[in-house]
């Protein structure tokens, strides 16, 4: 019930649609987040805390490899850090993947395995890492082993609970079919477990990114966990904010992947949480 | 269908795994270095001496105060900022974004910079272990809340409900086992936010008794400190778990 007649025609010019306010609204908070950082830190921190000014001056430079004397290399960090995630990622799904299928079909290995594979899950791989030292010296075994036994566990957790929530009719089909055992694992088992794949995959991601930091900061080796914590404590906070943001960026581009490789590749599987 | 001698025997092989894998860590930390590995043997006795001594329990409520800190932290914070935000959908739009992002940023990473502001004593840590264990219960709590079936408010307000009223009696019975599953997750997240701090702010607790065994090289010890913090995680999932069932009881019956 207006009172405006019908006929007059209401200015248009600021109706956006839904998806522009949306992304104008967003684009306000970010910069409203960024003042509030900017002039907290400048009215209540020290003056080599970063700043949202202080790291967009640092970015160009960084970008372009020049880092302040005697720091770690900006781009090679990156590279060795983005190297250890993809092969922790890859040795984790493959044998999380292996373990699990085998886990949850056969029983024995269920009752015998079961307990270490939730103590294990349950415990923060961190606590590892030194122990890791002991065991591999000071070197990049210690990251390697860090992060794929940090994508192994939820993955393999993930499979297991697929393979076991498969419906029992799949199985006495193929079994009335004289399907082999492979056959049921890999033709049944694997396919039916894949979403569980995916969801396991993105706890690992951020299970690795810990891990692959910590491990280079404890064992001291080249990469963007160590680079982190050195500038932080020679006040290069700006340069290791570039850092921050790139591992940021690594950890929401592999989540994304992982999102439109479910989408494209398992299109029959919607997300119901 | 299981019988109860079908899982007696299920039971018991898991026993029979656990005796066996004690049996080849006896066996694997016989025949390696003192430094690098220790036999289940020596591991207890290093775990009961420390214990005699007082510095296992010391470390252990040290840390345990620290978690629960934070982890009370997240989960108040975490909820009326769910809540907050499931009502107010600009602010939704505007922050979602960024708190995936947060969420999806290693929170280990942000330490120096937490190091800078707030020094690295107790406080720090908390707000450590509160940062690594909030994104969890929070988007969990937003999820939850905006999914609140409108039939149930439907029927609220037709009965002349208030908007108090409507919340205590609706939205957060209704958001709770949402809340709850990210309070699972965020007690791992935030276990290994207590391990993260105490390696990089002031050494204290488990995560320093570690720390200083591995520079002694004396891995009885660093394996006993490492079994204390397995243990203790499996209680606290356990527990989380518990909880997580405990309020999501009104759903099993739907």
């Amino acid at each position: 019930m207006s009172a405006v007649p019908q006929t007059v025609a209401l200015p248009r010019t600021f109706a956006l649609g839904p998806r522009a306010q949306r992304t104008l609204i967003r684009i306000a908070t970010g910069v409203i987040l960024l003042f509030l950082w900017e002039v907290l830190v400048r009215w209540l921190a020290p003056p080599f805390v970063a700043r949202p000014v202080t790291i967009a001056r640092a970015l160009p430079h960084v970008l372009a490899g020049h880092v302040p004397l005697a720091t770690p290399p900006f781009w090679g960090s990156v590279e060795a850090t983005v190297i250890a995630v993809f092969e922790g990622l890859a040795i984790g799904t493959v044998a999380g993947v292996l373990v699990g299928l085998t886990m949850g079909r056969l029983r024995l290995a269920d009752r015998l395995l079961r307990f270490y594979l939730n103590a294990f899950f349950a415990m923060p791989i961190l606590a590892m890492v030194p122990l890791m030292t002991l065991w591999l010296g000071f070197s990049g075994s210690v990251r390697l082993a860090i992060v794929s036994l940090g994508a192994f566990l939820p993955i393999c957790l993930n499979v297991y609970d697929g393979t076991r929530s498969l419906p029992a009719n799949y199985v006495e089909v193929a079994q009335s079919y004289h399907a082999r055992w492979w056959n049921v694992w890999f033709g049944i088992a694997l396919p039916a477990s894949l979403p569980y794949v995916l969801a396991g995959f993105r706890l690992a991601v951020g299970r690795v990114l810990v891990g692959a930091t910590v491990a280079e900061y404890i064992v001291s080796l080249k990469g963007l966990g160590y680079l982190i914590v050195y500038d932080g404590r020679t006040f290069h906070q700006p340069v290791m904010m570039v850092a921050v943001l790139v591992l940021a960026l690594l950890g929401v581009a592999i989540n994304v992947a992982a999102d439109v490789a479910t989408r494209r590749l398992l299109p029959w599987y919607r997300r119901s949480e | 269908m299981t019988t109860s001698s079908e899982r007696l025997r299920g039971s018991l092989v898991s026993v029979a795994g656990l005796i066996v894998g004690a049996g080849i860590w006896e066996l694997v930390g016989r025949h390696t270095q003192q430094s690098s590995f220790a036999p289940f043997s020596k591991t207890i006795s290093a775990l009961w001496g420390m214990t005699k001594s007082g510095q296992l329990p010391r470390a252990l409520e040290s840390s345990l105060e620290l978690f629960g800190a934070g982890l009370g932290i997240a989960i108040v914070l975490g909820f009326f900022i769910g809540l907050l935000l499931a009502r107010m959908r600009t602010l939704r739009i505007g922050l979602e974004p960024y708190i995936l992002m947060l969420y999806a940023t290693p929170m280990f990473a942000l330490i120096p910079f937490i190091l800078s502001l707030f020094g690295f004593e107790f406080r720090a840590k908390v707000i450590v272990v509160a940062l690594f264990g909030i994104w969890p219960i929070l988007i969990n709590t937003l999820e939850g809340a905006r999914s609140v079936n409108l039939d149930l408010l439907e029927v609220a307000r037709s009965y002349r409900s208030t908007e108090p009223k409507l919340w205590r009696h609706v939205i957060i019975p209704y958001t709770l086992p949402y809340t709850m599953t990210g309070v699972r997750q965020g007690i791992a997240r935030s276990l290994i936010g207590v391990i993260a701090s105490e390696y990089l702010l002031a050494a204290t607790g488990l995560g320093n008794l570690i720390l200083t065994y591995t520079n002694q090289f004396d891995a009885a010890h660093v394996l006993a400190a490492v079994l204390v913090i397995t243990l203790v995680a499996t209680l606290l999932m356990m527990l989380g778990r518990a909880i997580e069932n405990y309020f999501a009881r009104w759903k099993a019956g739907v």
